[in-house]
C-alpha cells in the first residue's frame, strides 16, 4: 500500500469505484482507494439494479438523466468487454390515489422539461405493457422506456478495471480507523494496513460514512436504514418494466430471476443486513397481489442492504467548509447505484477544482443548517 | 426398465397409471419420482442447457443438483428427481429457463402465509441415521422434538442401502441399511416427536431464531430452543469434457433408481472411484442383473474395505487403479467413455487410452458436507479435505460455534452412516440435556457414545479422517 495520495477515497462500491476512475481520467493519477471488505460488497452489491429518471427533485432528474447516458454507453466508455447487462424496459410507476395522480403528472412535467421523455398513461396503456398486472386499485400509472435495469457487479467491476489500468491503488480489506486532521486540514488517513499521507479525502463509505464523518470530527445528518429484498428462480421473459408503488418495487433480470423489495417504514435505524421471515412473508402478499402470475415461482435467496437517509431523501454531495480536504458523496437515500456513474463525474470535477457538469451546489451540507432542504417526493 | 426380480428387494410399487412425456402417451407407478418413471420408459434427456442447448439429465436423484429441471403440468422448474408421479401428469422438457406464463396461479400462497410460529425444544433438520439418531436419544431425555424432512420419508439415504452393515452390535452391524432405516423409524417416540415430512428448511434467520419451511408449498415456521443440523452431504463430481451427458450420474443416484425405485439405471457401466460407495454400488449393480464393464481408480491404490474390493473380483469386473476419465462421448446421452493412466504425479500419459461402450458411467469421487444452514446461520467453517470439504467447527458435545447449533452425521464431515448415528445420539443428548432435560443416564450414555466413536475411528482406513477432525475440535 501506498504510503501518500493525493486523493484517498473511503469506499469501494460505485461512487468511490466511478469517483476514483474519473480522478484518474482527468490526470489525477496518484489516487488510493480503501474498502474494508471486497469491492461493492456494501449498498452497491445489495441493490435491487433498477436505474430510472423519473425523480420529482430536479437535481436528482438530472443526475440520473446523465448517469443513464453514461450507462448507455459504459462498455465503449470503459473499454469493458462483458455485458452489463443494461435493459431498458422501463419503469411503471402505480399510482393508487388522486393525490399521487396530481403528484407524479407535476413529476412528469418537470421530467419533460428536462428532456426525460417520461409520461402519464391509463391501466388499459399499462396492461398493454405489463399483461400480468393486476389493475385492481390503480388509477394512472407514469412510465418511462429508458429507465430499467443493469447488473450492478459488471458495472462497478468495469469502473475498477479501468480505474486500475490508470494507475489507481485500489486496497480491498482495509479499514480506515481515523483521519488526522490538522490546522483544520486533512493531513493522514490511517488503516488498520498503515498510514497514508494526504491533503484530500473523498468519503463514500455509504452505511458508514457518518462513522467515517466523526473521524474527522465531523457530525453528518445520516441515518442508515435497512432494506431488504429477495430474488427469485429465472424463468423466461414475463416482465418488461419494472413495476413500482409505494408498496413494492419488482423487476425482471435479463437473466430472467425476479428481484423485488418493499420499503418498511417501521425499519429501526441501524447498519443491519440480516434478513427476517417476516419480509418474506409480506413481500410475497404484496407481490402476488400486483403480478398474481408470481404466485407459482419460487424464491432462491433473500438478503439486505443499506439505504443511507438523509433529512430530505437528496443526497450530499461536496466539500466541508470547516475541514479543507474532506470531500463527500454520501446520503444517497437508495440511490446511490443508480446514480453513481454521474457521481463519479461530478466528485472528482469538483475535488480537482473544475466547474462541474452540472451545478452541485444545491446538494451541499450546509443546506440542512440552512434549511434549505431539498425533499426529493419521488423516493420509494 | 423396471427391475423385476432382486435377490434382496421386493419393490412396493404404487398402482399402474397413464402420464404424458412432450406429447406422448407413457406408463408408470403412482408415487414413484417422474424421473425413474421416464428413465423406465428410456427417457434420460430432461431437458436442455440455458445456453448452449445441450442434453441434460439428472446428477444426484435426491433432489440436491438441480439438473432435472422440467415442466410438469405447466409449472417451470420442477425437480423431477424427487417429484411424484400422479396419473394423467403432463410433463415436457425444459427448453432454456422454463416458461411461466402457462402455469395456473396459486391461489394458496396469494393469500400470503401468515401462520403463526410453532415451537419445540429440539428442531432436528434431517431424517436420516444422524437425524432419527438424534431424535430418538433426545426423546430418551425427555426433550420434545420436531423432526424436518424434505422427502415423503424418513431414513435418508439408508433406505437405499441394501449391504449390510460392519462395526459393533451398537450400530446395527450385520443388518441391512434398508432396515436399520425401519428399526430407528419404530423407535421414534411417536408422543414426543413431530415428523414433518416434504419439509425443506429454507432458512435459519439469525434475528430470531427461527426456522423457515417450506412444507408442502406453504411457507411456515418454527422457533426451536435448540437445532440439529443433519442434513448429509452430496455427491462431488468430477471435471472431464461433456461431464453433463445424460447417463452420467453419481453412484448414489445409480443406487437410488435401482434399489430404491426399482428402475434399471442401464445396461453397461463404468464405474468411477474404488472407495466403499464406488466397490458396493459396482456389487449392487451387479445384483440388479447390470453389467459393470470395469471401476477405475486415481489413485495407486484401492481406497475402499478388502472385503468390498474381492466381491467384485471375484465376479470379474476389472479394478484399473492409477485411472482417470479422459472425456466422454455420446449425441443425446453417454456412449462412450476415454480414460487414460496417471503417472505418480496424477499426469496423464498418452498412448494409455481406453476405449470403453457404456452408456452409464457412475461418478463415485467422494461427498460434500451441504452446510447452507450452518453458513447462514454465521458457525465458523473450516476447509478439511479429508471430510469432504468445508466443515463446521465443534466441540466434543457436537455444539457448533453458534450456541444452540448442533450438528450430527455427514454435514459434520463425511464418514459412515455408522458413526452418523452415534453422532446423532451424543448430538441429541447434549441439546437435551443443554435444555435440562435428563433421565439420569445423561452421563453414562455420552461416554458410551463418545467410546464408540473413537472405536469406530480407529482402524487404519480411517487415519485421514482422524486428522480432519482433530482439527475440528
Amino acid at each position: 500500500m501506498k504510503k501518500s495520495g493525493e486523493v484517498v477515497i473511503i469506499g469501494g462500491g460505485i461512487s468511490g469505484l466511478s469517483t476514483a476512475y474519473n480522478l484518474a481520467r482527468l490526470g489525477c493519477k496518484d489516487v488510493v482507494l480503501l474498502e474494508k471488505e471486497s469491492l461493492y460488497s456494501g449498498a452497491t452489491g445489495r441493490c435491487g439494479a433498477g436505474v430510472r429518471q423519473q425523480f420529482g427533485l430536479e437535481i436528482n432528474c438530472r443526475l440520473a438523466k446523465g448517469a443513464c447516458e453514461i450507462l448507455e454507453n459504459l462498455n465503449e466508455l470503459l473499454d469493458y468487454e462483458r455485458d452489463i447487462e443494461l435493459k431498458q424496459g422501463g419503469y411503471l410507476w402505480l399510482l393508487t390515489t388522486d393525490e399521487e395522480v396530481k403528484l407524479y403528472k407535476k413529476n412528469v412535467q418537470l421530467q419533460n422539461n428536462l428532456g426525460i421523455e417520461s409520461r402519464l398513461i391509463t391501466v388499459e396503456e399499462a396492461l398493454e405493457i405489463v399483461p400480468y398486472l393486476n389493475p385492481e386499485g390503480i388509477k394512472a400509472c407514469t412510465f418511462h422506456q429508458k429507465d430499467g435495469h443493469v447488473n450492478p457487479f459488471q458495472v462497478s467491476q468495469a469502473y475498477a478495471e479501468a480505474a486500475k489500468r490508470l494507475g489507481v491503488e485500489i486496497n480491498t480489506f482495509t479499514e480506515v480507523t481515523d483521519i488526522k486532521v490538522k490546522n483544520n486540514h486533512i493531513v493522514e488517513v490511517i488503516t488498520d494496513k498503515g498510514k497514508i499521507a494526504t491533503n484530500k479525502v473523498l468519503n463514500a463509505a455509504g452505511a458508514f460514512a457518518k462513522h467515517i464523518g466523526e473521524m474527522a470530527g465531523v457530525k453528518l445528518p445520516l441515518k442508515p436504514e435497512r432494506h431488504q429484498i429477495l430474488a427469485t428462480e429465472p424463468v423466461e421473459p414475463l416482465l418488461g418494466p419494472m413495476v413500482i408503488s409505494t408498496d413494492l418495487a419488482c423487476l425482471q433480470e435479463p437473466q430472467g430471476s425476479f428481484i423485488m423489495s418493499y420499503s418498511d417504514p417501521d425499519e429501526p435505524e441501524g447498519v443491519n443486513i440480516s434478513s427476517s421471515w417476516r419480509f418474506m412473508e409480506e413481500m410475497a402478499k404484496r407481490v402476488c397481489t400486483v403480478l398474481p402470475i408470481l404466485s407459482n415461482i419460487k424464491v432462491v435467496r433473500q438478503w439486505a442492504g443499506n439505504y443511507t437517509m438523509t433529512p430530505d431523501a437528496a443526497p450530499i454531495l461536496g466539500s466541508l467548509p470547516g475541514v479543507e480536504g474532506f470531500y463527500f458523496a454520501a446520503g444517497f437515500s437508495g440511490h446511490g447505484f443508480m446514480l453513481g456513474p454521474m457521481t463519479g463525474v461530478l466528485m472528482a470535477e469538483h475535488i480537482l477544482g473544475k466547474e462541474t457538469t452540472i451545478s452541485i451546489d444545491k446538494l451541499d451540507i450546509g443546506r440542512f443548517e440552512r434549511g434549505e432542504l431539498m425533499r426529493e417526493p419521488a423516493v420509494s | 426398465m423396471h427391475i423385476k426380480e432382486h435377490p434382496i428387494l421386493a419393490f412396493k410399487r404404487g398402482r399402474r397409471v397413464e402420464f404424458f412425456f412432450d406429447g406422448k402417451k407413457m406408463w408408470g407407478y403412482e408415487g414413484e419420482p417422474i424421473a425413474a418413471a421416464l428413465h423406465a420408459n428410456g427417457v434420460r434427456v430432461l431437458r436442455r442447457s440455458i445456453k448452449l442447448n445441450r442434453p441434460r439429465g439428472f446428477y444426484c436423484a435426491i433432489g440436491n443438483c438441480s439438473s432435472c429441471l422440467m415442466k410438469v403440468n405447466g409449472e417451470p422448474n420442477v425437480r423431477v428427481c424427487v417429484e411424484r408421479l400422479e396419473e394423467g401428469m403432463v410433463v415436457g422438457t425444459q427448453m432454456a429457463k422454463g416458461d411461466l406464463s402457462r402455469a395456473k396461479a396459486n391461489p394458496i400462497s396469494s393469500s400470503g402465509g401468515g401462520s403463526g410460529i410453532r415451537k419445540t425444544d429440539i428442531a432436528v433438520i434431517g431424517g436420516g441415521p444422524a437425524g432419527l439418531s438424534a431424535a430418538i436419544s433426545a426423546n430418551q431425555m425427555g426433550a420434545k422434538v420436531t423432526l424436518l424432512d424434505r422427502n415423503s420419508r424418513i431414513g435418508g439415504q439408508l433406505i437405499k442401502q441394501t449391504h449390510m452393515f460392519f462395526g459393533s452390535e451398537k450400530q446395527y452391524a450385520f443388518i441391512r441399511g434398508i432396515d436399520i432405516a425401519d428399526i430407528l423409524a419404530d423407535k421414534l417416540d411417536k408422543e414426543m416427536t413431530d415428523v414433518m415430512l416434504n419439509a425443506t428448511v429454507l432458512g435459519y434467520y439469525r434475528e430470531d431464531g427461527v426456522l423457515g419451511v417450506e412444507e408442502n408449498n406453504r411457507f411456515t415456521k418454527i422457533k426451536p430452543e435448540r437445532i440439529i443440523v443433519a442434513t448429509g452431504a452430496s455427491e462431488k463430481v468430477l471435471a472431464f469434457p461433456n461431464n453433463d451427458l445424460p447417463g452420467i450420474y453419481g453412484a448414489g443416484a445409480a443406487q437410488t433408481l435401482m434399489n430404491e425405485h426399482g428402475v434399471v439405471p442401464g445396461n453397461n457401466v463404468l464405474m468411477v472411484g474404488a472407495g466403499n460407495i464406488g466397490l458396493i454400488v459396482s456389487y449392487q449393480l451387479m445384483q440388479a442383473g447390470i453389467n459393470v464393464k470395469a471401476i477405475i481408480e486415481a489413485a495407486s491404490k484401492i481406497g475402499g474395505y478388502w472385503v468390498h474390493a474381492s466381491k467384485v473380483r471375484r465376479l470379474g469386473v476389472p479394478i484399473y487403479t492409477s485411472y482417470t476419465v479422459k472425456k466422454a462421448d455420446g449425441r443425446e446421452s453417454l456412449e462412450r467413455v476415454t480414460i487414460w493412466q496417471l503417472d505418480k504425479n496424477w499426469q496423464p500419459l498418452k498412448g494409455t487410452e481406453i476405449d470403453l461402450n457404456v452408456d452409464v458411467m457412475c461418478i463415485a469421487v467422494g461427498l460434500s458436507p451441504l452446510a447452507e444452514l450452518l453458513w447462514q446461520a454465521g458457525c465458523q467453517m473450516k476447509y478439511i479435505p479429508e471430510l469432504g470439504g468445508h466443515t463446521p467447527l465443534r466441540g466434543e458435545d457436537m455444539q457448533t460455534t453458534v450456541k444452540g447449533i448442533y450438528v450430527a452425521g455427514d454435514v459434520a464431515g463425511v464418514e459412515e452412516a455408522s458413526s452418523a448415528m452415534v453422532e446423532g445420539s451424543l448430538a441429541g443428548l447434549c441439546a437435551a440435556k443443554s435444555l435440562g432435560y435428563d433421565n439420569g443416564r445423561f452421563k453414562e450414555l455420552r461416554e458410551e457414545a463418545i467410546n464408540e466413536l473413537m472405536n469406530l475411528r480407529s482402524g487404519p482406513v480411517s487415519e485421514g479422517m482422524r486428522k480432519g477432525l482433530e482439527q475440528l475440535i
